[in-house]
């Protein structure tokens, strides 16, 4: 799986790299730089709440 | 030729200011980090002296405070402290405890769960606007109110029915003492408070799909929440989740009810529906101010401010700052649109955001297959005064002009 982010969509809110550091830190203007973009199947739950949790829809799983 | 009304710093709360800030804005902006008055002395009970703050206007402060969670913090409210207030979960909690807090509700308003309560949202709204008919209407009570009041009583598990009840008690938790007396006040708490203990008690007992329950049974590091903290959240959702709610959908239908060319392109392309939310939320969104404190000395635009003073971060300010946007005072679709900081930024960034969003839209495009034309009512709106805190409307009467009519 590849951890993508939409920057069209991203509104810099940084909900993403606050409730997931592991997976996401910001730059300095404040947009999110994804850590991991191949995240293994042990990161897949805190991946999925990423997903889910970003307010704009602007992170993606996709498959291979 | 138009003259510059002149403001002193200690009119950013009063009423006349609260009904229109934006010149005020205009003339603090460039001054800001500005000292200010946030809640006048002797108003509350046991809050004798004035509460100063330190108003942030220009979008890059007020972003750059937004996202330093650490610098900024939000667990310090004096009203709370002094006992004015209940504290409520969330807005008034900082790291790592906002963290774990946040996590517990965060899944009830992701854009999926959201979009799955669509259908029955809408519903909702059609049956508001069946009952509320054709002619003119006095929006804010047939339809801006109740619509996010029996939304948010859904998602928490309580009885739609007694809406006026929570929007009473809401009401009355953001007024300002200048407009409701201090035992009205307390009174209304109170009866807040008993309410919903009474209802996490009977959901401890039988639990159901819904907030209240999730709350109860949630669990953080192995231990329950405490009956106080369940308190904090059922009051933050059902405050949270109505007025601004209510309000947004009244500045929205302000704004448009005075462009008719925009009514007819909204009619004609739903696909601006989005957008003129998302410029409403800029243009005139409906929270005015929240308070951080500083947890360090600090200098903003070369302002120092020391370790633990108030800050009051102005929201519509930093949304009309021509540094953040131009041409900033008029309404544009043509505008990047995801950068305004009307429900915040960073940690404490409105949960509720994706459901207000989606009232909007789902209201809009209802009135927008209802009424090819809406015009204003024969007694003029009146913005709302009695919260410092919101900006919005008390009465927006309106027209609303039915195909065939």
């Amino acid at each position: 799986m590849r951890l993508v982010i939409d920057h069209n969509k991203c509104r810099k809110v940084g909900q993403c790299h606050y409730l997931h550091p592991e997976l996401f830190r910001a730059d300095q203007d404040g947009s999110p730089i994804v850590l991991i973009e191949r995240p293994g199947e042990e990161l897949r739950e805190a991946v999925e709440e990423a997903v889910d949790l970003c307010p704009s829809g602007a992170i993606a799983l996709k498959e291979g | 030729m138009e003259t510059t009304p002149v403001f002193t710093p200690d009119q950013l709360m009063m009423p006349e200011t609260i009904a229109d800030p934006y010149p005020a804005y205009r003339q603090f902006r460039h001054q800001t980090p500005l000292n200010y008055v946030h809640v006048p002395g002797g108003i509350f009970p046991g809050v004798e002296e004035p509460i100063r703050a330190w108003a942030l206007m220009k979008y890059a402060d007020v972003y750059g405070a937004l996202r330093d969670h650490d610098t900024f913090s939000s667990a310090r409210n004096p009203l709370i402290e002094k006992g004015v207030f209940p504290p409520l979960a969330l807005i008034t909690d900082d790291p790592p405890r906002h963290t774990r807090f946040r996590r517990l509700v965060n899944k009830a308003f992701t854009l999926k769960r959201i979009e799955a309560l669509t259908p029955w949202i809408t519903t909702v709204a059609n049956t508001l606007l069946d009952e509320m008919g054709t002619g003119e209407k006095e929006l804010v009570q047939s339809y801006n109110i109740p619509l996010p009041v029996k939304v948010i009583a859904r998602l928490l598990g309580i009885p739609g029915e007694e809406y006026p009840t929570f929007k009473r008690w809401s009401d009355a938790f953001i007024a300002s003492l200048v407009s409701m007396p201090p035992e009205e006040r307390m009174q209304n708490t109170q009866e807040m408070i008993t309410y919903f203990g009474q209802m996490a008690a009977a959901r401890r007992a039988h639990g159901a799909e819904d907030l209240i329950t999730a709350l109860v049974e949630a669990e953080i590091e192995g231990e329950s929440l405490e009956d106080w903290e369940i308190l904090g959240f059922c009051m933050l959702l059902l405050i949270a989740g109505n007025e601004t709610t209510t309000n947004l959908m009244s500045n929205m239908f302000n704004v448009l009810v005075d462009r008719p060319a925009l009514w007819q392109r909204l009619r004609q392309d739903r696909s601006l529906v989005e957008p003129v939310i998302e410029e409403t939320l800029r243009y005139e969104g409906p929270v005015r101010v929240l308070l951080r404190s500083t947890t360090r000395d600090v200098v903003v635009s070369g302002v120092h401010i020391p370790q633990g003073e108030m800050l009051g971060i102005f929201y519509g300010a930093a949304n009309r700052d021509p540094d953040g946007f131009p041409n900033p005072d008029e309404f544009r679709l043509d505008r990047d649109l995801r950068n305004h900081v009307a429900f915040g930024m960073g940690i404490h960034y409105c949960l509720g955001a994706p459901l207000a969003r989606a009232e909007a839209m789902i209201t809009l495009n209802a009135f927008l297959d209802r009424f090819p034309t809406i015009t204003r009512g024969s007694i003029p709106a009146v913005r709302q005064t009695a919260s410092p805190i919101v900006f919005g409307f008390e009465k927006l009467p309106l027209v609303l002009i039915a195909r065939g009519h």
